[in-house]
């Protein structure tokens, strides 16, 4: 089979730079191997969150100088990144996704767990707070499901608490629900999404109403919505007061809903989404990648003028580390790692670790390196790549995003 | 603060010893008080292999042990049943190891007691296919394996049920004394860092390693060596009986299953004194745990490890050699008025796990004879909490009820108490651990019951967070129940946060593969999506004080 473009990998870089190329008009396939980082996304796209020791809020994009010169920020360059991600909140609504947020300043969003942390976009039913302007709540409903056990109040209150909030907790219980509690496994964010619509929608929004009375808000958890906005908006007019939601323990509702959001739009604009494969070999001659092999379609060869990979890190198998070696498994590239396992990690959970940085090597463009020498078509993007800690800096969204974007603009030249 | 008080005996160390003795002291009637400097099992009791010994293991070079082993082995199958699975051993012998020591070994077992039953090496793999197939001898021995967390649990309740107190992170600094007589001990919470005074007639040093530390607070010297042994534990079952090397005791050669996981072990090496707080497994132990391990048992090369950790054997110096070179073999009680002409003190160590109960025996008859009370020892027929029910009263409730598999792994972890285990609607029955298949009713149970202030003592109650996903997902979970209880949002996050830290601690020596997928989906759940971190993270309640 023959493609202008492949992309090795289906989560949110290689959508995102699959649904460009499509959209460029270009044969696309995208290979996925199935979940990826999306399953346990907050709602909330981070950019920059942390450089030089501090919490960024204004102008995120002017401290990228302070990030080390090979940083993928840093070699994209500022205004360049501007530009890419300047379409990204386009590109979700395209999607169906609707984002606050700007490129001049961060926000904060409400951790789980009760914390604030600088975010560059979120999901316009989940909080995020202007940093220098007052709560805009004075009392809240933390309103939990009954016996469901990955949403945590009492942390949120105290959290909250700390500016000034007073929170009411209370619990609302649909009889809609009761079939997920005969298995003591189910009650789970995704689950009970599945059953929540239409008239089980107007009953927990009957029964929110009674708990959150006379308060500013709801904040609950986000379990509503997973294929649709529909529930949601049919719940938010029922309820007396604005809701807000909060992210969960994966699998993340918010996170299935942009995966599959995205994959639509891939597919509608003629993309071909071949799910539930995994590239098992390439073929790399004179510094191109010829064609791939895949788990599925075995000795039948995909070929296409373009490529990329976008395969995670660790979490994503993009990166395999056995006793003794770290390896790139789908075409063997090189890498960016530190030799001995002992030079993986840090033996403080909390400290920035060294294995959090590992990824492939590539030149200013982002075309990886086979044996030495640059894959002239062949871009890696987002996770997979070297040379930073998006958990420490608040960035790995921002990262995946540009340099995906980044690949598919060089791609189809738009 | 002071406890007005008066005890008979106060019992120092909540590992198996000191609970044992503490158990048998206050079912001879003596005003008894435990006391214990973090959690119970923190020390080398929570550190082993969890080997239900039949002693066959020291067949050959320790017959006196080998005897002590098969006897407590025989009195553990009835009075801690639920603490055990009778899973039997084989000892094989490789290319390598010849068949010398095998047919000296079957010899010794026999006159320790030790049934052992010659297999052909076909039949071996036969009842055993996990074994290598490499093997020229096998021989089947009554080994098992035994919950050494369940059992200091039992005990610890046993003395709370006939009338002990017990007291967690609490660390003696200092004792009391009146000329020459040991009068009580001064405390220091590990909580709140207040003092508190104690008073007792007696005292029972039950402190493992670190009991050379309290004997010299106590003015006397004991010279203990710590050892300290490494071991890795696997993410499933690899074997389902013991598997052990037929030949002298060395590193790597027994591999247990027990629970949901097996684990191989031990290295053995002397470490200084200072380092017995700071137990970390080196790369070249990993290295050498897998290269002798998969000689044991091949699928080890490709199970997935999940983490790996280290215990101190105390080796206690021989008295009666002046050198103080000589190590003593098995338990060692030591009463310091004889010794040392100091009064109201005992120290009891050496021995081992499996001889935890005849150590609190021997213990507790001296602290009788002390105290001038003549009460039998009832220890070894009396069962444990959680084992008192018969093998009939089993049977008709698994014959009335068909039980689930989250009820079923209760009451592999409660026994007879899994009754007290809250299951009124399904919110109780919803679990937190799918790993481990922890439901909130039992979280709940052990907050209340069984002296739970933190995670890591709910995991050593429970198995919480011990699976697979290593508290990936329930560790949230189960510190928005355990708030509940503590009512401090602050403290208990930051008792999360060094939760997560806890089992990054014997993650890392084996950060590789399927772990160090694990780890990075951790880190960026707790870190990125819930703003876990440094600031956040102040670990409490696990860290000595001196």
């Amino acid at each position: 089979m023959k493609f202008d473009t492949i992309i090795i990998g289906g989560g949110l870089s290689g959508l995102a730079s699959g649904i460009e190329c499509a959209r460029a008009g270009q044969r696309t396939a995208i290979i996925s191997a199935g979940q990826s980082a999306l399953h346990f996304w907050s709602g909330s796209f981070e950019l920059l969150g942390q450089a030089g020791g501090e919490t960024v809020i204004t102008d995120p994009l002017s401290h990228i100088r302070q990030l080390d010169a090979d940083h993928p920020y840093r070699v994209i360059g500022a205004d360049r990144l501007r530009a890419l991600l300047g379409r990204v909140p386009g590109l979700l609504a395209d999607a169906g996704l609707k984002v606050s947020g700007s490129l001049d300043a961060n926000h904060l969003r409400l951790t789980p767990l009760g914390f604030m942390k600088p975010a560059w976009l979120t999901l316009s039913d989940y909080i995020a707070l202007d940093a220098d302007a007052p709560m805009p709540w004075k009392k809240v409903a933390l309103v939990n499901i009954y016996s469901y056990l990955d949403f945590y109040p009492r942390f949120l209150a105290a959290g909250l608490a700390k500016k000034g909030v007073k929170c009411h907790m209370g619990t609302v219980n649909i009889p809609q629900l009761d079939i997920l509690r005969r298995s003591t496994t189910e009650m789970r964010a995704t689950n009970m999404s599945r059953f929540l619509t239409n008239e089980a929608v107007d009953d927990l929004a009957f029964k929110i109403n009674e708990v959150a009375a006379g308060c500013d808000a709801v904040i609950m958890p986000a379990i509503l919505g997973i294929f649709s906005d529909e529930p949601v908006e049919r719940l938010r007019r029922a309820v007396k007061c604005p809701v807000w939601f909060i992210p969960t323990t994966p699998a993340s509702v918010p996170g299935v809903r942009c995966q599959l959001s995205l994959r639509d739009l891939f597919i509608r604009l003629g993309g071909e989404f071949l799910p539930g494969d995994t590239v098992k070999r390439g073929e790399i001659t004179d510094g191109r990648l010829r064609r791939i092999f895949t788990v599925n379609l075995g000795d039948m060869p995909l070929e296409a003028d373009n490529f990329v990979i976008s395969t995670g890190s660790f979490f994503g198998h993009g990166l395999i580390a056995d006793m003794e070696h770290i390896y790139e498994p789908a075409l063997g590239l090189d890498l960016n790692v530190s030799k001995g396992r002992t030079a993986w990690y840090d033996k403080d959970f909390y400290a920035p670790q060294p294995y959090m940085t590992f990824g492939v090597v590539t030149d200013e463009d982002f075309h990886p390196s086979f044996h030495g020498r640059t894959v002239g078509n062949l871009y890696a993007t987002g996770a997979l790549l070297a040379g930073f800690n998006a958990l420490k800096e608040g960035s790995g969204a921002g990262i995946t995003l540009a340099t995906a974007l980044h690949a598919a603009s060089r791609i189809t030249g738009v | 603060m002071e406890n007005t008080k008066d005890y008979d005996v106060i019992i120092i160390g909540g590992g198996a010893t000191g609970a044992g003795t503490a158990r048998d002291c206050a079912m001879r009637g003596l005003r008894t008080i435990l006391i214990e400097r973090l959690d119970f099992t923190a020390g080398a009791t929570g550190r082993n292999h969890g080997l239900l010994h039949s002693g066959a293991r020291y067949a050959h070079t320790d017959p006196e042990s080998a005897v002590e082993c098969i006897k407590e082995n025989i009195i553990l199958k009835r009075i801690a049943r639920h603490c055990i699975e009778e899973t039997g051993g084989l000892f094989v012998s490789l290319p390598e190891d010849g068949l010398d020591y095998h047919a000296a070994f079957i010899e010794d077992c026999r006159k320790a007691g030790i049934s052992a039953e010659e297999l052909d090496p076909t039949e071996a793999l036969r009842i055993e296919p996990s074994v290598n197939p490499a093997i020229i001898g096998a021989v089947k021995v009554p080994d098992g394996s035994i919950d050494p967390f369940r059992l200091t649990t039992a005990n610890v309740m046993a003395a709370r049920m006939n009338g002990a107190d017990i007291m967690t992170y609490q660390e003696v600094v200092g004792f009391l004394r009146e000329g020459t007589r040991i009068t009580g001990v001064r405390l220091r919470s590990h909580r709140d860092g207040q003092e508190r005074e104690i008073r007792g007639k007696v005292t029972i040093n039950a402190a493992g390693i670190w009991g050379h530390h309290l004997a010299r607070l106590a003015g006397v010297d004991i010279n203990m060596y710590p050892a300290k042994g490494s071991l890795l534990i696997f993410g499933h079952r690899i074997n389902n009986m013991v598997l052990n090397r037929c030949r002298k005791p060395g590193d790597a050669d027994i591999l247990v299953p027990g629970d949901t996981i097996c684990v191989i072990g031990t290295t053995s090496t002397r470490i200084p004194y200072d380092q017995i707080d700071n137990m970390e497994v080196t790369p070249a132990e990993v290295d050498l745990l897998l290269r002798e391990g998969t000689r044991l048992s091949p699928a080890m090369a490709w199970t997935r490890i999940l983490r790996a950790y280290a215990g101190v054997r105390p080796l206690v110096a021989d008295d009666s050699d002046p050198s103080g070179r000589s190590i003593s073999r098995g338990i060692v009680c030591l009463d310091h008025t004889k010794r040392d002409g100091l009064d109201g003190f005992i120290t009891i160590t050496g021995g081992k796990l499996m001889t935890y109960r005849l150590m609190a025996q021997e213990a507790t008859d001296l602290a009788c004879r002390k105290l001038g009370v003549d009460r039998k020892c009832e220890t070894a027929q009396v069962p444990l909490p959680g084992s008192d029910n018969t093998d009939d009263d089993r049977r008709r409730r698994a014959h009335i009820i068909e039980l689930s598999t989250e009820q079923k792994a209760a009451e592999e972890r409660h026994g007879s108490l899994t009754g007290r285990i809250a299951s009124n609607d399904d919110a109780e029955d919803a679990l937190v651990c799918e790993c481990e298949q922890v439901s909130v009713g039992e979280v709940n149970f052990a907050i209340e019951e069984l002296h739970v202030h933190n995670l890591v003592n709910l995991r050593r109650r429970t198995r919480m967070g011990m699976g697979t996903c290593q508290g990936e997902l329930c560790a949230c979970r189960a510190a928005g129940l355990l708030e509940r209880h503590e009512k401090c949002a602050r403290r208990t996050l930051n008792d999360l946060a060094s939760f997560l830290d806890e089992r990054w601690h014997g993650m890392y020596p084996v950060c590789w593969g399927e772990t160090l997928v694990e780890i990075q989906f951790t880190s960026w759940l707790y870190e990125g999506v819930c703003g876990l971190d440094t600031d956040t993270a102040s670990p409490i309640g696990e860290q000595p004080l001196h």
